[in-house]
């Protein structure tokens, strides 16, 4: 009976890690690559709920709804680091670099935050699907549809990306870039232009986790700051901008935010997280799959 | 194939090149030497287009190519292999050769390129799919050497590519190089520490000192040997008595045998 209560917990909690290890992996593309942390990651899924919202209220199941925020997120993306990021990245006083970036995308968060809350409002919205209140039964353990169904797409699209990096040109061209950005140069990889996809990407595949998220989760403009904190400490438990650690720090925070509830009540579910997080850093500080510092 | 016109770099104010006229024919092998800190990487850079130029003209195939980024200079056949082999370290070593024919004239002949680097260098085809970062320097200079092969550069751009190596390696890098040169007719910029391996295999040499060219081979010598001797008689000290004009100082005179102290010194 204990067994199959904790096997209980162990499913729920696997299940909305995939989500969070979707959100993760679009963050860690941007770090590895451009060095860039974005603040304003969680703000990008927000509106990417709201577009699966939409995309519903037109009759569309925001599963597929989900994938179809990729196109207009990853335009989206490419525009914002052309148009912003990419004055403050590459080249220039390291520094003073980061002190824009930073400032740029936390200024991006609030301004996104606040334009939404303006237009759309504060009420919170959800989107009603047959298969939210529905389960599959697997021996003692119940799996909600809703979330049975976001987890395996989130695994798809990981898998997506994961094939895009190690079969393609363009992908292993992305890595180069995010290996040595000069040496990248030299063999003629235009290296603004894989910033421009990686943040692309990365905003693309936040933007679809948000969309499987909304099938289970209330869409708000405030949405981001539940999240956000939790997509940072998968990247950083992953090791800062490892693809397949940021992967496996979400399916991490899902299970123990999942666990943390066998003993504490839900409104401290992130005290787990949080404990493990410092655990990690004390014990494995580069994180899970980070490599040590490297020697030159 | 590149010509190089009163070229000068300056990094927040402090020049690093000023005047640099420099030439290298279709076909040729030139060596750049001087001591280190002389701007020898620097101008390499200003040629592929990771430092900008301050002041004068660089040409590729008669085309002046100030406006056009590393990548795009990449992309017309400039393969530059960096001082410090910069493999890419997290991506295989398959993956780094690959990537070396990442533009589009390469692309399609990849495989034979492939098959060719291969055969030049064996020991990485035992490495394949070991990450580039895990390999010893001989093998990672082996590999950024590959790398840059992979383009099929018309022009190739080498800095120190014996850097930190033991005479063992060095002997078969240059070996190498001197092998693809006569088989394929590239055309070769070599930067290098040690002169004397150099001189034996380039047509024409340059001694660059404190951002100047203080001796250029290809005009004072019209022959292989000629300006060869006059580079290394010049660079017994790597001091001042470089320049052709000079008179050796002391420490030259003394040493009977000429050479290169840095070559064998510190680094
Ligand atoms: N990024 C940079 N910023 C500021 N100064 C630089 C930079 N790179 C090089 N310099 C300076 O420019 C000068 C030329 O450097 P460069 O690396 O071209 O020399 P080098 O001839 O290649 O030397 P070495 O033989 O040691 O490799 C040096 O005085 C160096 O300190
Ligand atoms: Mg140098």
């Amino acid at each position: 009976m204990v067994v199959a209560e904790l096997a209980q917990y162990v499913a729920t909690g696997l299940l909305v890690g995939g989500v969070y290890a979707l959100m993760s992996i679009g963050l860690a593309l941007i770090f590895g690559v451009m060095r860039v942390v974005n603040f304003a990651q969680g703000d990008f899924m927000m509106l990417g709920m709201y577009l699966t919202y939409f995309y519903a209220l037109a009759g569309v199941d925001p599963l597929l709804g989900a994938l179809l925020t990729i196109p207009p997120f990853f335009v989206l993306g490419w525009i914002v680091h052309r148009g912003l990021l990419a004055r403050v990245t590459g080249g220039g006083d390291p520094q003073r670099q980061m002190d824009a970036q930073l400032i740029l995308t936390l200024g991006l968060s609030l301004v996104i935050t606040n334009a939404t809350t303006m237009i759309l409002t504060p009420t919170p919205r959800g989107i009603r699907t047959a298969y939210a209140t529905q389960a599959f039964t697997v021996g003692p353990i119940l799996l909600n549809e809703a979330r049975s169904y976001a987890f395996a797409m989130a695994l798809v699209l990981a898998a997506a990306l994961w094939l895009f990096l190690t079969r393609t040109d363009a992908g292993r061209a992305l890595r180069a870039a995010a290996d040595d950005p000069e040496a990248a140069s030299y063999q003629g990889i235009d290296v603004r232009a894989m910033h421009g996809l990686a943040f692309g990407a990365g905003i693309a595949l936040v933007a679809a986790a948000g969309g499987l998220l909304a099938t289970y989760y209330p869409i708000e403009p405030s949405v981001a700051v539940n999240f956000i904190v939790l997509m940072f400490v998968a990247v950083v438990l992953g090791g800062l901008g490892s693809i397949p650690g940021a992967f496996v720090g979400g399916l991490v925070i899902g299970l123990v935010q999942s666990l943390t509830l066998l003993a504490l009540p839900f409104q401290l579910q992130n005290t787990g997280v949080f404990i493990v997080f410092l655990l990690v850093l004390y014990l494995r500080p580069q994180g899970l799959f980070g490599r040590r510092a490297r020697t030159v | 194939m590149l010509s190089i016109t009163g070229l000068g770099v300056t990094y927040g104010g402090l020049h690093a090149l000023t005047g640099v006229t420099l030439e290298v024919g279709a076909g040729e092998f030139v060596t750049l030497v001087g001591p280190n800190g002389a701007g020898k990487t620097t101008l390499l850079k200003a040629i592929s287009g990771t430092v900008a130029a301050s002041e004068g003209r660089v040409a590729y195939q008669g085309r002046d190519v100030a406006r056009l980024r590393a990548s795009e200079r990449a992309a017309l056949g400039i393969a530059h292999v960096p001082e410090g082999r910069r493999v890419f370290p997290t991506l295989t070593v398959r993956e780094n050769l690959e990537l070396g024919s990442y533009r589009r004239a390469a692309r399609r002949r990849r495989t034979e390129s492939l098959a060719t680097v291969l055969e030049l260098f064996p020991i990485l085809r035992e490495r394949e799919r070991q990450l580039a970062g895990s390999l010893s320097g001989g093998e990672q200079q082996m590999l950024a050497l590959g790398r840059g092969l992979m383009a099929q550069p018309e022009l190739l751009l080498l800095d120190e590519p014996s850097q930190g190596l033991g005479p063992r390696i060095v002997e078969q890098i240059f070996e190498t190089i001197d092998r693809i040169r006569r088989e394929r007719r590239l055309t070769i910029l070599l930067v290098e520490q040690r002169v004397v391996e150099a001189l034996e295999l380039c047509d024409r040499g340059y001694v660059l000192e404190t951002g100047r060219v203080v001796l250029d081979g290809g005009r004072e010598g019209s022959t292989f040997t000629s300006s060869a001797s006059r580079i290394r008689e010049a660079s017994r000290c790597g001091r001042a008595c470089w320049r052709a004009s000079h008179r050796p100082c002391r420490d030259c005179s003394a040493r009977s045998s000429g050479g290169w102290p840095i070559a064998s010194g510190a680094r």
